[in-house]
């Protein structure tokens, strides 16, 4: 398959999931708000959390970096943030711009995704442009975020029942799951502070239930675990357990058989290579609970993991078409 | 009201009811002819029951199936961009209207075979450019008018591609004047589009008006993609195995972008850009997530002055370096072959009935429009003087561009349109202005008014000429107004070619299929189920 297109179904995949947990994590933080903390601080995964996370990303190609979503976080409150991540077109981390991105990919790859892919992408994108954000701010934007999870649903349903499963179905997976792990990893490193996270205390309590409503695990997590939230059971649910399929644990395996499949020599691939150790250092780290040190140094350490897991899977599959591009 | 939906078009003929019969109820436009209904209003025999069936759904039901036409075009991205009032590009629709163009199957079949003739008429020409010139020699065509053409490539002379195929895709515009002759009005061997939205215009109308379809046998034309592939692969290069074959489009900004990715989805093949392509020694490749893999057939959607910067435009940044070398060595099919411009030159078109003679030792079955070459004397003298009646084209421009009509014109237009003849008499041509014939298209309220049309069919030339039958209908949808282009207010129809069970496509001709009958199955006991939902009802 095509190099070129082979970078445009993943970056698809990322963009689409970037859309889904941003407006689950808004979702979230709007919950928050309202809500209030049970204990006497403050949400760290609220406005400024949130803009965090989603600021601090690298840029996706084809998306225009702008002064206004870069700028520092301690200024913004709850319009500012939904604004500039909702329904903002100008703002390149909102909601509205990455789909629109994803349908920009969509439009090229129409050849490649199935005619009901294109179509479910194509009204995702029509359908959010008819919102008004001040008239769904005041009553709540949770018609707009719950729109976006059914669409990201329904295009994902429809890869797997209309896609022929083949390598471009293997990149557009790919992608996803690396967006999957990357976001649950930035929103985990948020929450969890160094040091004392793992005495489990009424404050953190809070913060783990929010954690677990941006990324829209709270039930999964009773039925799972079937402890009280607190941080560190909520930040191990997220990172080790391989049963919920949000998890970082659950996101890497289903990337590491995406380019098993993908590739014609998983064996010498690096990035499918260093998967694996990662995969099973979190299973080792899983089963030996006290020997893996702070959570949130293990956080750290799969997150850079993942980067260079990101800069591989560039180069062993993208960078020849960039090498065109230069060329150009 | 029961009576007169049954046979509305007689009731109207019978009284002298004041309210016009929105269907039928319009008066064609003098000197032309409409295909659907008679001079004097009633349907023509073909399309009887087509009208009558429009009768019977009534305005209502159009203008309602005009809203669920926009809605899914919006939805499935089949739009194409126009500039608003304020300058800001927007996507609209693509404008199908709801009723069909009807073709009677003894019809059709002169459409196809005159335009088979013409094609390889017009491929037999282009292999003769580029090599012997024998019609040259033989006084036909003057070797100076063939080397002027712009679109005459020196870097493919003496090159015979594979089967000794140029022409692969062609598309004719064929338009049907008073008379009700047919006429080719261009040609087009260089990459004609618009088969995208004849599949696309049959899919919808199967899906917005399905009643239409009751009572007609409409010949199919969903296997162009087939066609299409098989001929492409037919002129690949010997090589092991399947060949490879793409389609190279300029990229996703282009205006006909749908149409390339559509060709690509259909046949399953890859949709490649110029970055994509690479040459070494003098073997065309293309950059794929495993290394380099070989390319066989390019099925190019771009025009020859910009594939390759060695050889044609240096500043071409769509070219992939080399290709024609590769070309050359034959180790590359490309389709449409280089330099098949020469052959569909506005200039050119008035030699292809006498090419017919010359290489087929046939006579056309489809005419030419009446054309004036300007540069000879007494030809541009007489259309001169008749400015105001006749149509004068640039030779080398094609979507309608500096197009000018004489009976449009006013006085200082013709006046400018004298003085660039006089000044240049090869860079146009004069053409007899010809009446197209129209059909009763919607207007906007469910009425049906007349409205102009051309017609393009689209031919396959691999191991033999294949024409999908009917084409693409393309309907002026402002009133009297004949320029029929999407970029200048015009629509399309879904063309309808009749089947009698006469017609038969690929010479030879596919007998009929003997009905089918579904093997015996293992008894399903439906009794079974009833059972236990009686026995769980008790």
């Amino acid at each position: 398959m095509l190099a070129r297109i082979a970078q445009e179904l993943f970056w698809l995949g990322r963009d689409l999931t970037r859309a889904e947990h941003t407006a689950r994590m808004l979702d979230g933080a709007f919950h928050a708000d309202v809500a209030g903390a049970p204990g006497e601080r403050g949400i760290a995964l609220s406005w400024e959390g949130v803009l965090a996370i989603i600021g601090a990303k690298p840029p996706a190609p084809g998306e225009q970096a702008t002064e206004s979503a870069r700028a520092p976080a301690a200024a913004f409150g709850r319009a500012e943030v939904a604004r500039l991540l909702t329904l903002d077109t100008a703002s390149p981390a909102s909601v509205v711009s990455c789909v629109a991105r994803a349908r920009e990919r969509g439009r090229t790859l129409r050849d490649v995704i199935s005619i009901e892919m294109w179509e479910a992408l194509n009204s995702f994108y029509l359908s959010l442009g008819r919102y008004d954000l001040q008239a769904a701010l005041v009553t709540g934007p949770y018609s707009v975020y719950q729109e976006v999870k059914e669409r990201c649903a329904l295009f994902w349903g429809l890869a797997e029942r209309t896609m022929l499963r083949d390598e471009g179905r293997s990149f557009l997976e790919a992608g996803g799951r690396l967006e999957e792990a990357d976001m649950v990893l930035r929103m985990l490193r948020v929450a969890v502070p160094y040091g004392d996270g793992d005495t489990g205390d009424a404050g953190h309590e809070g913060e783990a239930l929010a954690v677990l409503h941006a990324v829209g695990g709270l039930h999964a997590y009773r039925r799972g675990v079937r402890y009280a939230p607190t941080l560190p059971l909520v930040g191990r649910f997220l990172l080790y357990d391989s049963a919920y399929p949000a998890s970082v644990a659950f996101a890497v395996d289903a990337l590491r058989a995406a380019l098993t499949n993908a590739d014609a020599q998983p064996q010498s691939s690096p990035p499918v290579l260093r998967l694996g150790r990662l995969i099973a250092d979190l299973e080792l780290q899983r089963r030996t609970l006290d020997g893996a040190g702070p959570l949130a140094e293990t956080l750290e350490r799969v997150q850079e993991e993942l980067e260079h897991i990101d800069r591989d899977i560039g180069d062993r599959y993208f960078a020849i078409a960039a090498l065109a591009a230069v060329h150009l | 009201m029961a009576q007169r939906a049954r046979n509305g078009y007689t009731y109207m003929l019978m009284t002298t009811d004041t309210s016009p019969d929105p269907i039928t109820g319009y008066a064609v436009p003098d000197g032309c002819r409409d295909e659907l209904l008679d001079a004097d209003g009633s349907p023509r025999p073909h399309a009887a029951e087509l009208i009558a069936t429009l009768q019977r759904l009534g305005p209502e039901a159009l203008t309602a199936a005009g809203r669920r036409r926009d809605t899914i075009f919006m939805q499935q991205g089949i739009t194409f961009e126009v500039a608003g009032s304020d300058g800001a590009r927007r996507d609209r629709p693509f404008p199908l209207d709801l009723v069909p163009r009807v073709l009677p199957a003894g019809e059709w079949t002169t459409i196809k075979r005159g335009l088979a003739q013409r094609i390889r008429a017009l491929n037999a020409f282009v292999d003769d450019v580029y090599h012997a010139h024998e019609i040259v020699r033989a006084g036909i065509v003057p070797w100076s008018l063939i080397v002027s053409r712009p679109s005459f490539a020196r870097p493919v002379h003496g090159i015979r591609p594979p089967g000794g195929v140029y022409c692969h895709v062609s598309g004719c515009d064929l338009v049907r004047g008073g008379d009700g002759r047919w006429r080719v009005l261009e040609d087009n061997v260089r990459t004609p589009s618009g088969i995208s939205y004849v599949l696309e215009n049959r899919l919808a109308m199967t899906r917005l008006m399905p009643e239409l379809f009751a009572g007609h046998r409409v010949r199919a034309v969903e296997n162009y993609p087939t066609l299409l592939l098989e001929s492409l692969q037919a002129v690949a290069p010997a090589g092991d195995g399947t060949p490879t074959v793409v389609v190279w489009t300029p990229g996703s900004l282009n205006a006909a972008y749908f149409e390339h990715a559509f060709l690509a989805r259909q046949m399953g093949v890859e949709l490649v850009e110029a970055s994509d392509l690479v040459v070494r020694d003098a073997v065309c490749y293309m950059r794929t997530t495993a290394g380099l893999q070989r390319v066989h057939t390019i099925y190019r959607r771009l025009d020859d002055d910009f594939i390759d910067p060695l050889e044609f435009r240096a500043d071409s940044l769509l070219g992939v370096p080399g290709l024609v070398r590769a070309y050359r060595a034959g180790t590359v099919a490309i389709a449409n072959a280089i330099g098949t411009g020469v052959a569909d030159d506005k200039a050119v078109y008035h030699y292809v009935p006498e090419m017919i003679r010359f290489y087929l030792k046939e006579e056309p079955i489809l005419d030419n429009v009446q054309t004036y070459l300007l540069t000879d004397e007494k030809q541009r003298r007489h259309v001169l003087e008749r400015l105001d009646e006749v149509v004068v084209k640039p030779t080398s421009e094609s979507g309608g561009k500096g197009v000018f009509i004489g009976p449009h014109a006013s006085a200082a237009e013709r006046q400018r349109q004298a003085e660039l003849i006089e000044g240049d008499p090869e860079r146009f041509i004069a053409q007899e202005l010809v009446h197209l014939s129209t059909v009763p298209t919607e207007t906007g309220d469910g009425r049906l008014a007349p409205r102009h049309v051309d017609l393009r069919p689209f031919a396959v030339f691999g191991d033999e000429i294949r024409i999908v039958p009917g084409g693409l209908t393309r309907v002026a949808l402002r009133e009297g107004s004949m320029i029929v282009n999407s970029s200048q207010g015009g629509g399309s129809k879904d063309t309808w070619v009749l089947d009698d069970g006469t017609a038969m496509d690929g010479g030879g001709g596919t007998p009929r299929i003997p009905v089918h009958r579904p093997p015996r199955l293992p008894d399903i006991r439906y009794g079974g189920w009833h059972g236990q939902e009686q026995q769980q009802q008790q």
